[in-house]
């Protein structure tokens, strides 16, 4: 018997997020480490009326490639992926990785060559979601996820993810409508400043986003959610901010980033341990030296920093910027093969100020504000 | 400790079965209990300078397809699968069930005709490797299932399986071509032969394969492999047989099967358990009563019944007749949906004539074939 726990999970994913119609091509993406919740999603778009596929992961494979292949081999994208990116209407992607790190030992240069050649794919994959012929939904079993114990990373990860996606509640979907219609508040609020200025330990960064897009994240692309995001824009990000939060990227961790930008462009980089991956990564294109993000984390839920980003970033008294390609969505324009997002937590002593109007104090918006 | 044994398999197959050379496209299929073969043979192909990817199922999938999907979704392709199978140099397919008693209760109806939907996709990638466009091989990664029908550890069964495809030893690739060239030579002396008579406990059967090409199978599509086969004649076997060992039909056993045969076809058919089921398969339709194939297992390594195909119709000292359809390349023209592989053991008193001169005694040829290379040279002195 399966566990009902995973069965409301499928739930809200198939029938909220991703809303999953007859006759949707649905790719369910993992590893083997989610398989109790694989099934419960199969079962569940079988149900609505999907054509359920899976794709497995291989674990090691990345790294095989990243160490051994050739700069042709790099590059190349296989046909999979390609027919994929072009055919799926549903994606549902579970990272579940039993190490997070696999790739610190890669010559930093060599994933550049792989991020480049995989640009395109992602750039199609985020057109088509803007363009309405692509739903997706990114959920993650936790870092410290264990090959030898997957049951119990599960049970862990249930725990946190239940919690974060109000998946404990009564009525989870109205929770999320709930929080969307404030996030959505937020977001028309925001979309009439000009410029924010950032404030806290280490930081004072000025933020150009006139005229943008600001979107309300309510659990519909990532799981679990809460944020609200724009593009910046790209020629009007001045100051210096330090991220106080470990930054994982591409099976790797760059601790303390601080980076100096001058009208839009960073031209400062220090980091203390991985200084020459980000420099590596900054160089990957000219979009990389640019935001393409500013957001806020909005899910009082999660407080707890778990070194993955896609629940870092969601954390209530955060802001996060993404260094690179912007999503077309938000009106950003900003092209990269990188998009690295770089959470800050504000819920120490921090400021954030609209047109020079003081808007949020120490990880909260003021009372009434919007 | 990875076991060097799966880098071996994964070396074999890539180097010696596939041939992978620089540039091609080659994906890797299989479910995830596969997944350390899956890594070796991805890490090979980069080795050779291909293009490896994986295509990995998850274990329960199926069933839950067969069980939920209506019979829209069970008849379901995927569109891109259409384009991918074009740019496709080369497959392995891996062989790794975690439960191989898993669709035991689905309705055979709904999963025949799933098959039926897949068999589209197959039956292009079987145009292309007959064109020679593509390459493709099958093989297996030992996990407890599979051990348990072969009633063995875990261990134990993976030194079986390894050792059946030689690669306990650092030359496998070498010991194919061995195997290859006095498989091929096998094969084409039984050219030359018109009739067959198989001679065993119960058994008295007589096989036309007169025009008949007989195929060596040298490792290139299975591994472990080691038979050579043919078509026989449709309208010409004769006489009786009792197969020893139980014959298995998506995963259903019927045991001690005796047919008889008239010009042909079965005139008569009992087995000691699943006798309804042997009826049932036997009346699927006009060709499932006629042989389509009759095949020498010459892989001594494998020495045992082990209640998987890819093994047990190679078994060294047995032959298998199969029902239904038949090989083309052979010169067989017999068509049905059915082809089942029935596996005869003559290693204990068995003997098999060829036009009357005994070929083959306790399991074994009783003359080593003249290797090919030569068997060529003295037709071309001709």
């Amino acid at each position: 018997m399966s566990d009902p726990r995973h069965e409301r999970f499928a739930q809200v994913l198939v029938d909220y997020s991703t809303r999953v119609r007859e006759g949707d091509l649905v790719l369910i993406e993992s590893t083997p480490f989610a398989a109790p919740l694989i099934h419960a999603l199969y079962r569940r778009v079988a149900q609505a009326g999907g054509h359920p596929e899976v794709r497995i992961g291989l674990e090691g494979a990345a790294e095989a490639l990243l160490s051994a292949g050739n700069d042709e081999q790099l590059a190349w994208i296989n046909p999979r992926l390609r027919g994929d990116a072009k055919e799926a209407n549903v994606r549902i992607a579970i990272e579940a990785e039993s190490n997070t790190r696999g790739l610190t030992g890669i010559d930093p240069a060599r994933q550049a060559v792989f991020a480049r050649a995989r640009s395109g794919l992602r750039d199609l994959t985020m057109e088509r979601a803007a363009e309405g012929e692509l739903r997706r939904v990114v959920t993650a079993l936790p870092p410290h996820a264990s090959a030898q114990d997957a049951e119990m990373s599960l049970a862990d990860y249930e725990d946190f993810v239940y919690r974060a996606g109000f998946l404990d509640e009564e009525d989870p979907v109205a929770s999320w409508e709930a929080l969307g219609e404030e996030l959505g508040r937020l977001a028309q609020w925001l979309g009439t400043k000009q410029e924010l200025r950032v404030v806290t330990e280490g930081t004072d960064l000025t933020v150009g986003v006139e005229s943008r897009t600001w979107i309300p994240c309510d659990g519909k692309e990532n799981f679990p959610d809460g944020e609200v995001f724009t593009g910046p824009i790209e020629t009007r990000v001045d100051g210096h901010v330090r991220f106080s939060f470990p930054a994982p990227h591409a099976g790797r961790l760059v601790r303390d980033i601080e980076l100096r930008f001058e009208g839009g462009e960073v031209v400062e980089a220090r980091a203390s341990d991985g200084e020459d991956f980000l420099r590596e990564m900054l160089a990957l294109d000219d979009g990389a030296r640019r935001l393409g993000e500013f957001a806020f984390g909005m899910n009082d839920s999660v407080q707890e920093f778990t070194g993955h980003t896609l629940f870092d970033e969601k954390l209530g008294g955060t802001v996060h910027m993404a260094l690179g390609k912007a999503y077309p969505e938000s009106g950003g324009k900003n092209e990269s093969a990188l998009h690295w997002d770089l959470v800050c937590d504000l819920r120490g002593e921090s400021e954030v100020h609209a047109d020079g109007e003081l808007v949020y104090r120490d990880g909260a918006f003021l009372p009434d504000i919007f | 400790m990875s076991d060097p044994r799966v880098t071996r398999l994964a070396d074999l197959i890539v180097g010696y079965s596939l041939e992978l050379q620089p540039g091609q496209v080659f994906r890797i299929d299989g479910l995830d209990a596969a997944s350390p073969l899956a890594l070796a043979f991805y890490r090979s192909a980069l080795r050779a300078g291909a293009y490896p990817y994986t295509s990995l199922g998850l274990e329960g999938t199926l069933e839950l397809l067969l069980e939920h999907g209506s019979e829209e979704q069970i008849d379901y392709i995927a569109p891109q699968q259409w384009e991918e199978i074009e740019e496709i140099d080369a497959i392995a397919t891996i062989w790794s069930e975690t439960n191989t008693r898993a669709l035991s209760r689905v309705d055979p109806a709904r999963h025949a005709n799933y098959l039926a939907a897949q068999r589209r996709l197959h039956n292009r990638r079987w145009e292309r490797i007959a064109a020679g466009e593509m390459r493709w091989c099958g093989t297996l990664f030992p996990t407890s299932a599979h051990a348990q029908d072969a009633g063995m550890s875990l261990s134990t069964y993976e030194d079986f399986v390894y050792s059946a495809c030689h690669v306990d030893t650092d030359e496998a690739a070498e010991h194919w071509r061995l195997v290859a060239a006095s498989l091929r030579a096998r094969a084409q002396e039984l050219n030359s032969v018109k009739e067959l008579r198989i001679l065993g406990p119960d058994t008295d059967l007589r096989v036309s394969v007169d025009g008949r090409t007989w195929i060596s199978a040298e490792g290139t599509y299975n591994m472990p492999d080691g038979e050579v086969f043919t078509s026989p004649a449709e309208t010409a076997t004769e006489g009786e047989i009792r197969y020893t060992f139980p014959a298995i039909y998506h995963g259903r056993e019927v045991e001690d099967i005796r047919l008889r045969f008239e010009g042909g076809r079965v005139v008569h058919a009992e087995a000691a358990r699943g006798d309804d089921y042997l009826k049932t398969l036997l009346a699927m339709d006009d060709g499932a009563r006629i042989l389509g194939e009759v095949a020498f297992g010459l892989n001594y390594e494998i020495d045992r019944f082990t209640r998987n195909i890819l093994f047990d119709e190679k078994i060294g000292g047995t032959m298998h007749l199969a029902l239904g359809s038949a090989f083309s390349q052979a010169g067989g023209s017999n068509i049905s949906g059915l082809h089942w592989d029935m596996i005869c053991d003559l290693r204990a008193d068995g003997e098999v004539y060829a036009d009357g001169e005994l070929i083959w005694q306790a399991g074994r040829f009783l003359h080593e074939p003249v290797p090919a290379s030569t068997a060529v040279e003295a037709a071309e002195r001709v």
